[in-house]
């Protein structure tokens, strides 16, 4: 239901702007550095403003924005003709932080153990760790089943307890 | 049931349908490795929803909102367009054909009417100069009649931007009009044209002078006479007092 007496520019304001840094936080996770992520975040409620017609009013707005932010980034890569997806999924993928990192506690080397991760499998983790967005929803974002979608985060979770632990994955 | 990494996951998440959960439940309570994933996992899962989350600069919300409405970001081009545009009709309307065309429309106006709309009614330029005087206007020496067309009466017409001095000339059947135009006119010598009514404008001793009829005679005969009683009141004005 839409609230009454909103604009569309209002309710757009009200509903979608609030979550500049949550989707700002994805992004700097997807891209590794602050002007690319701020670009993508740019690019994305530009995108999102002109689809807000498309935003079905109750549902998650939280997630729709990061379907869009995904699909941003992933027109970027299609741009420069490559893909975040080529990563295989069985493989191990490049190599995660070194394992003396993981001797340090802080959140430090929790940050850098999640940068050191693929992006396939960094952006599934950061979607459910820190967005806390559903696998149904994770589904919708990155387009995949959500069978995919565990397992990316298995493989990342993995990969990084392997960074800051030492296990192997 | 044999270990299953990824629905450990799942679980944890949650996300496992209800059916397989209690399954799950029996192979977790009799499986160490399992039972330290999905420990292991809820911890990762704490403390990356503890990590500190990376913040924007601080412009970047203005950035965005700056970059919804283009409209707001045209205002930066299409000021100088309009101050532009100002500034060509600024130029024009000092340009000779746009201040003739605009007298002689204001000619066919005042004339065209039924009565002609003076605000003053006097064959005596003396009379209608100290009138036009009491609201401003310094009028050079005029004649009381040329080629056959005497002073009717005055009045001040407003064009698109200035309020001029009208002067009108009439026989009855043949009309003239004398414009006192202040402000910018360059190009005088031209001679024009528009509406189909002959235009000259000249300077008079430092007024711009227009002069608008019908017929082309009309327009020489007034522009001599207007000469001579120049020259004459400058011989007036030369000549020592007594």
């Amino acid at each position: 239901m839409r609230p009454a007496g909103l604009s569309r520019d209002q309710r757009f304001e009200a509903e979608a702007l609030p979550h500049l840094k949550a989707l700002y936080g994805t992004a700097y996770r997807m891209t590794r550095n602050s002007h690319d992520a701020e670009d993508l975040v740019q690019e994305t409620f530009l995108r999102a403003y002109r689809a807000f017609d498309g935003y079905t009013p109750g549902t998650n707005i939280r997630a729709w924005l990061h379907t869009i932010l995904y699909r941003v980034r992933t027109d970027a890569f299609r741009r420069a003709g490559r893909s975040p997806q080529t990563v295989e999924l069985d493989s191990d993928g490049p190599a995660v932080a070194a394992p003396q990192d993981a001797l340090a506690s802080g959140g430090e080397d929790l940050a850098r153990a999640l940068d050191g991760l693929p992006e396939v499998f960094r952006t599934a983790v950061v979607l459910r760790d820190v967005q806390d967005l559903t696998y149904e929803e994770i589904a919708r974002v990155l387009g995949v089943p959500i069978g995919t979608v565990m397992s990316r985060i298995h493989r990342g979770r993995a990969l990084m307890r392997a960074a800051l632990g030492g296990r192997k994955p | 049931m044999s270990c299953n990494p990824e629905r450990v996951t799942a679980y944890v998440d949650g996300a496992l349908d209800g059916a397989h959960c209690p399954e799950l439940e029996a192979h977790l309570a009799s499986c160490p490795d399992c039972r330290a994933q999905a420990e292991a996992e809820r911890e990762l899962r704490a403390r990356l929803k503890a990590l500190p989350p990376p913040t924007p600069g601080p412009e970047l919300e203005a950035r965005v909102r700056a970059s919804l409405h283009p409209r707001r970001r045209k205002a930066s081009w299409l000021l100088p367009l309009a101050a532009g545009l100002v500034a060509l009709l600024l130029w024009a309307r000092g340009a000779t054909p746009f201040v003739a065309w605009e007298l002689s429309r204001d000619h066919d106006h005042c004339f065209g009417k039924r009565r002609l709309p003076a605000e003053v009614w006097s064959s005596d330029p003396i009379h209608v100069a100290q009138w036009l005087a009491g609201h401003g206007t310094s009028v050079p020496a005029i004649p009381d009649a040329a080629g056959g067309l005497e002073l009717v009466g005055a009045r001040y017409c407003v064009l698109l931007d200035r309020r001029v001095a009208h002067l009108y000339y009439s026989n009855g059947e043949r009309h003239l009009s004398l414009f006192l135009v202040p402000g910018p006119v360059r190009d005088l010598s031209r001679e024009m044209r528009p509406r189909g009514n002959y235009v000259r404008l000249l300077r008079v001793g430092g007024t711009n002078v227009g002069i608008v009829s019908e017929e082309e005679d009309n327009v020489e005969a007034f522009k001599r006479s207007l000469s001579s009683t120049i020259a004459w009141d400058l011989a007036m004005v030369d000549r020592p007092a007594p």
